[in-house]
């Protein structure tokens, strides 16, 4: 197989209109609102992931994209038509759920040729095509089977079939994995990985809690939070660069220091900030005044352990240990620190000993490692 | 195991077997022998014959096994047809209307049979309905009191159905008519089926409602059996019982047959709640 | 998705149709009716008379303790074959299962024509004895009595008991049972505390349930043929069929539906809101 880049950056020069839209989306429920002023597009052959907790609105809007649920305000769109009025029927988007709703009483071929069915495609085509997307997710040999002679993971590749059989220009799923377990769920992943590379076209949104998912699949991420799109932009950019402490925090784990800057400073400077009566040096991206509330995310393997020898640029917070765990190849360490009382959470190398619980800890984090964001704390607290 | 002691197992099963032999078997067992006694003025009935069952299907009795058999095949019939409509319309009806509905059509458990009975009579007595004194009445008080068992039976089966079948059906293209007729229907047949069998067994064995409103043409096989016996042909009565009771197996056996013949495909919560509570609230 | 709320009433209406001619106005035309003048007296003179009737009193207290024995006796009987079914299992208890669900379908009279003609006190036994012996009366009276009826309806209703509890206990998980006896409690505190307070839902709303049926039934009653037991239902079927007093019928069988319906709200109000959705 030919390796082709992520087709990622192909959908920019793409002319055509979104394949999928959601404009200014509001899905409520009698007083509350699952989903608010909800904007996305998501072009041909993209894979969009919808990443949040739950209940922060990412299978509402997965649903008021296929049509399960009628938006209160706004539009849906697919491919620049408007298809807000339309039934799900009338949509033809493929959609593969979280129970995945296999039709017990059909064998599998019946099932994959539901949609071509409805559709009165004439049997010989149903037949061709079933097969075409049974082979594709490598089920042709089960085609005769009942639902509950299948594995889950197998249950998970017909309901895959049977969204692709009707030959959607948009793929939904809804959290496919989340009913696997640990080792199955890898082995799918690698799946839609290749089943990605297979239909270039395709445009993909894919709903899910899990960040190991969002990361390995998606060329976006969106990140649902309190009903509301709290950020969205291109994964290496929201894991390497997040715009929120909940972006921070939620995607890759960051400890969050409220901080105030001393000095202004230009993007790509270093400003110096105060945090609880120490001084550090952030390297920043963008223009920060003086005096200004910043908060200050440090991922726990930007924390190193302060060596002696070498003289640090940032202060060395000394920190008790509260608990160790050890995950192979490395350490989880999470520890208070001494002089401001923050939980810190620091991932050391699993060389050397385990720290010691109730130990002291020595860290520092070097001023490129330290991302700054906007404060969002409270005032008083 | 809970008892893991040989005797007092033992001793739980022979309690256990009295109860089961003395309460549950036996009536069929006498009525059994009251079929086919020749006599029973001693302890044990004296010789055997086939007297009465012979008489049990002669032109008399066997007229109300028309009728029971008509009754109970429109009646179970009409129940089923009603009590699947109520419940698939129940549940794409509005909100304001799903609980009212579903209280409603659980209601006939809840009135007496005598009652629903009296009912139909005085309201079927008089214009604009005037059914009174045709079979049409029978089978209309029969209906009623197996609605609420049919209405549970696949109601509950309904909510043992994964919605999120109906939502990826309809994504793939299919109509609502499609979608009832593919995916829900086919699935709602064991529990449809298994009301039906049920009804018509219930129906079969329906008195109090009957007897309130049945016309001297048309009586069916329990309130010919309680004219026997009030005439005093207790042996008759018997042999009549029987011949209800084997009606009855036959059909509880068909139906489990039609229901293994299709295979153990159709699992799923929903049959299994539907019969304990279904058959609870019709009888 | 969602058609129009118009087109989702108007598939409701058929067979709202249907019960409300079957059923809703049959019941009004009772309650109607109960207030229909009896021969030349006033209208609505029928509820204080039959109100004010002892018959009416001592058949609605009949009711009431026969349905309450009844309840009790299944409950008893029904829990404890559930409790061997489940617990101390033999072999054939697979076929005893299908025997008890197969009771549930047949008549309900079958139970008293076989007691009543057996045990009644003009029945074969007491024949054969007063036969034998030339007493005038039959020492065995029980089944013309509260006793005989009670009897009869345990042995009828006890299957309802047994097949929702012996779902319930399959349904509690054995690691409880388990645990229980590996901490060292005998059967007896396993059954009492551990077994029957996890299936009480089921035990209570399957008692319940039989309650209400008991206080309904007829057939029994009618077939048992004892004089002394006088129910609500037998005084509706009699009022009506036998001398034709139609408003008077009509009183009694609202005073019945209260009672049954005021069991039946208090059932699902507990038992089925709870253990549904």
């Amino acid at each position: 197989m030919s390796i082709t880049a992520p087709d990622a950056v192909s959908h920019r020069t793409d002319r055509r209109p979104a394949a999928a839209a959601l404009r200014e989306v509001t899905v409520s429920y009698g007083a509350t609102d699952a989903l608010r002023d909800c904007s996305l597009e998501i072009h041909h052959g993209e894979t969009v992931a919808l990443l949040g907790p739950s209940g922060s609105g990412k299978s509402t809007a997965l649903k008021a994209l296929a049509g399960f649920e009628a938006p209160s305000r706004g539009a849906v769109l697919l491919g620049g038509r408007d298809v807000t009025g339309l039934s799900p029927a009338q949509r033809g988007i493929g959609i593969v759920v979280q129970s995945y709703a296999l039709f017990p009483h059909m064998n599998v071929r019946k099932n994959v040729g539901f949609g071509l069915r409805a559709r009165r495609v004439p049997p010989a085509r149903t037949r061709e095509r079933v097969d075409e997307a049974l082979r594709m997710v490598g089920m042709f040999d089960y085609a005769d089977r009942l639902p509950r002679e299948l594995s889950g993971g197998q249950q998970q590749r017909v309901a895959i079939a049977r969204a692709l059989a009707i030959r959607p220009r948009v793929l939904l799923l809804d959290e496919p994995l989340s009913a696997l377990d640990a080792a199955l769920r890898q082995s799918m992943l690698h799946e839609l990985q290749q089943l990605r590379r297979r239909l270039p076209d395709l445009a993909m949104v894919y709903v899910t809690h899990d960040q190991g998912e969002a990361l390995a699949l998606a060329d976006r991420i969106a990140l649902m939070r309190d009903s509301r799109l709290e950020s969205l932009g291109r994964t290496e950019e929201m894991f390497e660069r997040p715009s929120t402490e909940f972006a921070a925090t939620f995607l890759g784990g960051a400890d969050i220091l409220p901080a105030r800057t001393l000095t202004a400073a230009g993007a790509g400077e270093t400003v110096r900030a105060a945090y609880g009566g120490h001084e550090i040096s952030v390297l920043t991206r963008e223009d920060l005044p003086r005096d200004h509330g910043i908060s200050l995310a440090v991922r726990p393997w930007s924390w190193q352990l302060a060596d002696d020898a070498v003289p640090a640029p940032n202060p060395v917070f000394a920190a008790e240990v509260d608990g160790v765990q050890w995950k192979g190849s490395s350490y989880r360490v999470q520890a208070t620190a001494e002089s401001t009382g923050q939980t810190l959470h620091v991932e050391m190398p699993a060389r050397g000993r385990a720290p010691a619980v109730g130990g002291t800890l020595s860290v520092t984090v070097a001023p490129r490692d330290v991302m700054v964001l906007p404060a969002e704390r409270s005032d008083g607290a | 195991m809970l008892i893991r002691n040989a005797a007092a197992r033992g001793a739980i099963w022979a309690v256990f077997g009295l109860l089961v032999l003395g309460l549950m078997a036996s009536p069929v067992l006498i009525t059994l022998m009251l079929a086919l006694a020749r006599q029973w003025t001693s302890f044990l009935p004296s010789g055997v014959t086939g007297e009465h069952l012979g008489e049990a299907l002669s032109a008399d009795s066997l007229a109300s096994f028309s009728v029971s058999v008509q009754t109970a095949v429109i009646s179970s019939a009409l129940a089923v047809l009603l009590g699947t409509w109520a419940a698939l319309a129940g549940r794409s009806a509005p909100a304001w209307l799903r609980q009212p509905m579903s209280a409603l059509f659980h209601l006939p458990s809840a009135i007496p049979s005598v009652v629903i009975g009296l009912g139909v009579l005085i309201a079927f007595s008089t214009p604009p309905l005037l059914l009174n004194g045709t079979p049409a009445i029978v089978v209309a008080v029969q209906t009623v009191m197996v609605l609420a068992f049919t209405y549970s039976n696949v109601h509950a089966a309904l909510e043992g159905l994964d919605r999120q079948q109906a939502l990826v059906a309809s994504s793939l293209g299919a109509s609502p008519a499609r979608i009832l007729l593919t995916v829900t229907l086919p699935q709602l047949l064991p529990s449809i089926g298994a009301a039906a069998g049920l009804s018509l067994a219930l129906c079969m064995g329906e008195l109090g409602a009957t007897m309130m409103v049945y016309p001297a043409s048309w009586r069916t096989v329990p309130v010919s059996i309680f004219t026997a016996l009030d005439r005093g042909e207790v042996f008759l009565a018997a042999a009549m019982t029987l011949l209800l009771l084997l009606i009855t197996l036959v059909i509880l056996a068909l139906l489990a047959l039609v229901r293994t013949g299709r295979g153990p495909a159709r699992r799923g919560g929903g049959r299994r709640r539907a019969g304990k509570e279904g058959v609870g609230l019709a009888a | 998705m969602r058609a129009p709320t118009l087109r989702r009433v108007g598939w409701a209406a058929p067979p709202l149709a249907a019960l409300l001619i079957l059923l809703v106005y049959p019941m009004l035309q009772v309650v109607a009716t109960s207030f229909d003048a009896v021969g030349s007296g006033a209208p609505g003179q029928a509820w204080p008379t039959v109100l004010g009737d002892p018959a009416v009193h001592r058949a609605l207290l009949t009711t009431l303790q026969v349905a309450a024995m009844t309840t009790l006796g299944c409950l008893v009987l029904g829990v404890f074959l559930a409790l061997v079914l489940a617990y101390v299992p033999f072999p054939g208890a697979g076929a005893v299962t299908r025997l008890v669900e197969a009771v549930i379908s047949f008549p309900s009279f079958l139970i008293p024509l076989a007691f009543g003609t057996l045990f009644g006190p003009v029945g074969i036994v007491n024949t054969a004895i007063t036969g034998t012996t030339g007493a005038a009366e039959g020492p065995l009276q029980f089944m013309g009595s509260v006793h005989g009826v009670v009897l009869a309806e345990v042995a009828y209703f006890t299957p309802f008991i047994v097949r929702p509890v012996l779902a319930a206990f399959q349904r509690l998980p054995p690691d409880q049972i388990n645990a229980a006896s590996s901490l060292g409690a005998h059967p007896g505190r396993i059954v009492g505390q551990v077994i029957l307070p996890g299936a009480y839902p089921a035990i209570a709303g399957a008692g319940v349930l039989v309650f209400m049926l008991a206080l309904n039934e007829f057939g029994i009653i009618l077939f048992t043929g004892a004089q002394d037991v006088v129910t609500l239902p037998l005084m509706v079927y009699t009022r009506a069929i036998v001398t034709f007093d139609l408003p008077g019928a009509s009183v009694i069988a609202c005073l019945q539906a209260a009672v049954s319906l005021l069991v039946y709200f208090a059932y699902s109000r507990l038992f089925v809101r709870r253990s549904g959705r």
